[in-house]
């Protein structure tokens, strides 16, 4: 199982500032540090037009952690793959794949802020069905010289890109959220799956439900890879934790979950300020689980257990020290 | 005077040891005292660059004082709000060293006037704040309507337009927007393609900053980067804003032809010296092969400090 992990959300949160070069600096320092420290793969997010200044461009951003780094795996996390076409994309992955030689992983998601979609011109409601015909345009890109693709959203005839990139096809993986129906999508495409922060039960369920759609429909075992983000509060004691988990909880709350519509139901459908009582967001809330370090340890042992490939900790330092010792 | 490197992709090797081939120059090239690297984008070769602001982000990193420039960059491959934040998120790795040079319209099959609204667009999104934008190839928001006035406008000042943070709007599409990040410099350098004369004459009355590529003869690029700085007095633009690029094929102790300086180094000092008086540029861009041919260090002991003196 690799271990994952970020390195450093570049951004002047209203909660938590800092000073924004100094940031951008700091997150290729942070890739240095997590390939010392012993992680498999960093990775970088998206997001465009945020008041914090919020990296736009993930895949540039570990442009510059390719160049300091030797080993480590660079992973986005999401790109939003609905926002750009997915030439471009298969572009933008194929010159870090150069830069890195080979060591670009692409997690794909949907997105969900509105003015993203708005701004960028992409209806929102088109951005399931297009970040999975656009993840099998970027297959096509990167394995074949020449390629054709007719889907209801992207249509490409005889295209030929140069430069190749060095994997072929480029590593990459759904990111479709915790509900069932992104585990469905992703089982029926056959394409490999990185599961959002949920709660560990709901986790596993998640997992056998994308393995038995992805089975069925006749993609072969091998190919039906699984991630997972988890963050872990971890403290020394569970007061502590439960402390952190307020701290880092609220600023979320107020922002991605009220104003963003960043949880979605059961049907895929953003919801708009929900109270924190909402049972979508209590969901969210106990994602984070909040554990002793001897609890940390337990919890990821369930998750290898569960056969994944991969698994997502924000945690750096504290993963280094206290869990990767446990499974290296 | 200035002197930058660019290089010529345009060649089948391996993508992986010829990029690194260029990232090593740049590295030495920064640490020798060159001002400037350019690398075009092109998806014509095996070594080709598609995106040449994600290459440059690695040479960011990995340098102190040399401007990193996208080359050659086109309108139609990339939204412009990309093309601002690319060009910010560089100017943030590099603490303030970006640059971009767009290819004239013509050279990409494209308006003249698609160019020109990309390059207004992208100096409005890395200077101001709310704002909107009407052009005929761009719509910034995308729901921005013909009420808007033509070009970059923002809220007026008695607007009754409420503040409302964007994590309390919602769904709500805002009808004046910033783009971020901003970059570290106010306003990084944007150079166009002057291969055609209607973007001569656009770029030298709006100050933007011309380039004049290696494929043309050497007496015809002088002579449009002349025509350029009549252009631009004319229009009253200031010398200061603007940093005019003659690019040139080098070669020390060799001969020069249309195309190529060539010459002792101090033949090489006197041509250029006589060519920067007429062409009244200050910035020479040496466009070098991939190659690693010992000439770097001799320009950069022999030419370079005669140049830049």
């Amino acid at each position: 199982m690799e271990f994952w992990t970020g390195a450093g959300t570049v951004s002047k949160n209203r909660k938590m500032p800092t000073a924004i070069a100094a940031g951008y600096s700091a997150a290729a320092d942070a890739a240095i540090t997590a390939e010392k420290l012993g992680f498999d793969g960093v990775s970088a997010a998206e997001h465009h037009f945020m008041y914090d200044a919020f990296t736009p461009q993930p895949l540039q951003s570990l442009a510059a952690m390719a160049a300091v780094t030797e080993r480590v795996k660079l992973l986005t996390g999401a790109m939003l793959l609905p926002l750009y076409d997915p030439l471009e994309a298969a572009e933008q992955s194929i010159t870090l794949d150069i830069l890195s030689n080979g060591r670009v992983c692409m997690g794909l998601g949907m997105g969900y802020r509105p003015l993203e979609f708005n701004t960028f011109g992409t209806a929102k409601r088109t951005r399931g069905a297009r970040l999975v015909e656009g993840m099998e345009v970027l297959r096509l890109a990167t394995s074949q010289e020449t390629f054709s693709y007719s889907g209801k959203h992207y249509q490409y005839e005889n295209v030929s890109m140069l430069p190749r990139p060095v994997q072929s096809p480029i590593e990459m993986y759904f990111c479709g959220g915790a509900t069932p129906f992104g585990a469905r999508r992703a089982g029926q495409a056959g394409l490999p799956y990185w599961l959002a922060n949920s709660p560990t039960d709901h986790a596993e369920e998640m997992i056998k439900e994308y393995r038995r759609i992805g089975l069925e429909a006749g993609h072969p075992a091998e190919q039906l890879k699984v991630a997972v983000f988890k963050d872990l509060c971890i403290a020394d004691t569970m007061s502590e934790a439960f402390e952190l988990r307020d701290f880092m909880m609220n600023t979320f709350y107020e922002e991605h979950i009220l104003g963003y519509g960043y949880l979605v139901d059961a049907d895929g459908k953003n919801l708009y300020n929900p109270p924190k009582e909402h049972p979508i967001y209590q969901r969210f809330y106990s994602s984070m689980a909040c554990v002793t370090p001897e609890m940390a340890i337990e919890e990821v042992k369930r998750y290898e257990r569960m056969g994944i490939d991969a698994i997502y900790m924000g945690n750096r330092d504290l993963v280094a020290q206290l869990i990767l010792p446990e499974f290296k | 005077m200035k002197v930058g490197l660019s290089w010529d992709l345009d060649q089948n090797a391996d993508p992986v040891e010829t990029w690194r081939s260029v990232l090593d120059e740049i590295i030495q090239a920064d640490g020798l005292g060159f001002d400037s690297a350019w690398i075009p984008e092109g998806r014509d070769t095996a070594v080709s660059c598609p995106q040449p602001s994600m290459y440059l982000t690695g040479a960011a990193v990995k340098t102190k004082s040399i401007q990193l420039v996208a080359a050659s960059r086109t309108v139609g491959h990339a939204h412009p709000v990309r093309i601002a934040e690319e060009v910010a998120v560089l100017d943030l790795y590099s603490q303030g060293r970006a640059g971009i040079s767009f290819l004239s319209g013509a050279n990409q099959q494209v308006a003249e006037q698609h160019v020109q609204e990309v390059v207004e667009f992208v100096k409005v999104a890395w200077t101001a704040d709310e704002f909107r934008y009407r052009g005929d190839y761009l719509q910034f928001p995308s729901n921005t309507g013909d009420e808007a006035p033509r070009g970059a406008s923002e809220p007026e000042p008695n607007s009754a337009l409420e503040y409302v943070p964007q994590w309390e709007a919602g769904p709500v599409q805002p009808e004046y927007l910033t783009v971020t990040p901003k970059p570290h410099q106010r306003l990084p350098m944007v150079y166009i393609e002057v291969d055609e004369e209607t973007t001569l004459e656009w770029a030298a009355r709006q100050g933007v900053s011309p380039v004049v590529r290696a494929d043309v003869p050497t007496e015809e690029a002088v002579e449009r980067l002349a025509r350029y700085r009549r252009i631009a007095d004319d229009a009253g633009r200031s010398r200061a804003e603007v940093d005019p690029i003659l690019e040139r094929h080098m070669v020390i102790d060799g001969a020069g032809d249309s195309h190529t300086l060539g010459g002792s180094s101090d033949e090489l000092i006197k041509i250029v010296r006589q060519l920067k008086l007429v062409g009244s540029f200050r910035h020479l861009v040496w466009k070098r092969a991939v190659s690693d041919d010992g000439q770097l260090l001799r320009f950069a002991g022999e030419i370079q400090p005669l140049l830049q003196a």
